[in-house]
């Protein structure tokens, strides 16, 4: 799963969920797929402060990373519907299995008036509940 | 329509996490999943500050916060912008908030993981449902209302009733029709051993009278340790509680002394309701249903007067029956059995009492059936009365005060249920007799 986070310019935090990522050959930026129907303030607010975080969990574990930086947007591409719907299906399926019914599933989910947002990272972090949570990633443990 | 926090009250079941965002000081926002939102009241919520480091500086920073919230029933979405207040770490808010915390964080499993330190108290700014793709199921609310004639109507049939038994049968009965629960059990608690026995069962295959519930363990231990309600809504993601309990089949009784715990095998909730009267716990009423949050509110609401209602009976019960018994039933001789020998073996170590082989019973219901047969062989008699036996056995056991009628009705339940060559049978307010088909041999083993 993947939940992302922007701000205004007053400081308000918004936030909503991605449907789709794919990640750039360069590998120092990923882009994630949104409903800006669903998540309208989420497109304003990075139109607006161009600052993001996306959070990566897996759910059968908890294993999650955040991902921050810069954020610009762009136009849907055929390319990019195809990866949410592989996305939207492998994570229904996974949530599935893990005993969520697919009906609860369904509103969380959708490709409606979909965006690509463009995060350059310039932080990583570990996000997984333990003692870990919260540092950098590549942080050396003393 | 402005939506209120009370519209919302299925998002406030830990089934699906809810989302945090905030932002730092300068703009960079965060977010991560949060296990459990404690609704406080039509303005404010409360999160668990088990989350991480950064959410709780940027809120101290920045006390702007967005959440979202997830129906549990529906998947329906909902933006809440809420602004921090202030922390608690003690008080009944903080307790309330971490029994809520406790109870939904086993729910995910994470229990040992999310130990509540101190909580965050929010002030509901403004609630918005997300847009959803499809139609959803239809909202919580279609279920009809509790009906308070109904239950007017059972709290009436636990009053009525005088003795243990039919206590605990009213108690069960007023579950089912009140609420419609097939599956409920009611756990007595045993101070003194610090557990939980079945002494009343219904929906259950096997009964499961006479099993047994450490203090400690899951809800049921939890709620006797708390004195408060704990429900898990949904069980499809979550380590059974039951399974802690062990499984033993009932062809093993007789090895280890342990009657297996009833399983509702495709439970998808549970919920174990303290039974309190003059602010002592006398023992859990569980139920468990095969729908996902199946207990709201005005179920717990419910649950809780019909167990404090039991209790407060049981209790009256042990009162009375301690000031009225007669002190001792009058002699009568007894023709001797001309059946075949019964075997009964009782071990001292555990109290526990095998007829014929077959294990029937432990703990103060084995010492009772003891002391009626340690009567019956060296008196003749079979005939006795409850307050004999709680002088008799009081010096050893003095918790038998409080439970004699509950313990006493389930060594007569266990007998029942095992088709024992011997039985014990009601004769009267207070009064028992021992009835048994063939002479009785007494092993008082590990003397």
């Amino acid at each position: 799963m993947c939940i992302i986070a922007a701000a205004d310019a007053s400081g308000r935090p918004s936030a909503g969920r991605g449907v789709g990522f794919h990640i750039l050959e360069d590998r120092e930026a990923i882009e994630i797929i949104f409903s800006a129907w669903q998540w309208p303030r989420l497109e304003a607010d990075i139109r607006q402060t161009g600052k993001l975080a996306a959070t990566f969990v897996s759910p059968s574990d908890y294993v999650s990373f955040q991902l921050k930086g810069r954020a610009t947007l762009r136009d849907t591409e055929a390319l990019d519907i195809g990866r949410a719907d592989r996305f939207i299906t492998a994570a229904t399926n996974e949530l599935e299995s893990l005993g969520v019914p697919r009906r609860l599933i369904a509103p969380w989910l959708t490709v409606r008036e979909a965006k690509v947002v463009q995060l350059a990272v310039s932080e990583t972090y570990v996000q997984t509940p333990g003692s870990l949570a919260g540092m950098l990633a590549g942080t050396r443990l003393s | 329509m402005r939506l209120r926090l009370s519209d919302l009250s299925a998002c406030f079941e830990g089934v699906i996490p809810s989302i945090i965002a905030t932002a730092s000081a300068d703009g960079m926002p965060n977010i991560s999943y949060l296990s459990h939102v404690v609704r406080v009241d039509d303005d404010h919520v409360a999160l668990s500050n088990q989350f991480f480091a950064k959410t709780a500086a940027n809120v101290r920073a920045n006390p702007h916060v967005t959440l979202i919230l997830v129906d549990g029933f529906t998947g329906d979405q909902f933006l809440l912008d809420i602004g921090f207040v202030r922390s608690v770490d003690t008080g009944p808010l903080f307790e309330k908030i971490a029994r809520q915390l406790k109870a939904s964080s086993a729910q995910v499993g994470m229990a040992d993981i999310m130990r509540l330190r101190s909580a965050d108290i929010f002030r509901v700014h403004g609630i918005e449902k997300v847009p959803c793709p499809v139609e959803t199921a239809p909202a919580a609310a279609a279920r009809d209302p509790v009906s308070l004639p109904a239950l007017s109507e059972a709290i009436k049939a636990i009053e009525r009733q005088a003795e243990a038994e039919d206590i605990i049968d009213s108690l069960l009965g007023g579950v089912q029709r009140v609420l419609g629960y097939d599956h409920a059990l009611v756990l007595i608690y045993d101070r003194h051993r610090g557990c939980l026995i079945t002494t009343g069962s219904i929906g259950y295959p096997q009964s499961g009278l006479g099993s047994e519930v450490a203090g400690s363990d899951g809800l049921i231990g939890a709620s006797v340790t708390s004195g408060q309600t704990i429900k898990v809504n949904d069980m499809s993601r979550v380590r059974r509680f039951g399974e802690a309990i062990g499984r033993e089949a009932e062809a093993t009784e007789d090895m280890t002394r342990r009657v297996a715990f009833p399983q509702l095998a495709t439970a998808l909730s549970q919920i174990a309701v303290p039974m309190t009267a003059h602010g002592t716990v006398s023992g859990v009423l569980f139920i468990e249903s095969q729908e996902r949050l199946a207990f709201r509110e005005d179920d717990e609401a419910v649950l809780e007067i019909l167990a404090g209602q039991a209790a407060s009976a049981l209790r009256a019960n042990e009162l009375e029956a301690a000031a009225a018994e007669p002190r001792r039933a009058p002699e009568q001789s007894v023709p001797a059995a001309a059946g075949r020998e019964i075997h009964i073996v009782h071990h001292r170590f555990d109290d526990s009492i095998f007829v014929d082989g077959t294990y029937i019973v432990k703990g103060v219901a084995g010492t009772l059936l003891r002391l009626m047969l340690e009567w019956h062989l060296s008196e003749g008699r079979s005939e006795f009365t409850n307050r004999e036996m709680r002088l008799a056995a009081g010096a050893r056991m003095p918790e038998i005060k409080d439970n004699l009628e509950t313990r006493l009705l389930l060594l007569r339940r266990r007998l029942a249920e095992k088709k024992a060559p011997v039985q014990i049978v009601r004769i009267g307010r207070g009064r028992v007799r021992l009835e048994a088909v063939g002479p009785i041999v007494l092993d008082a083993a590990g003397e």
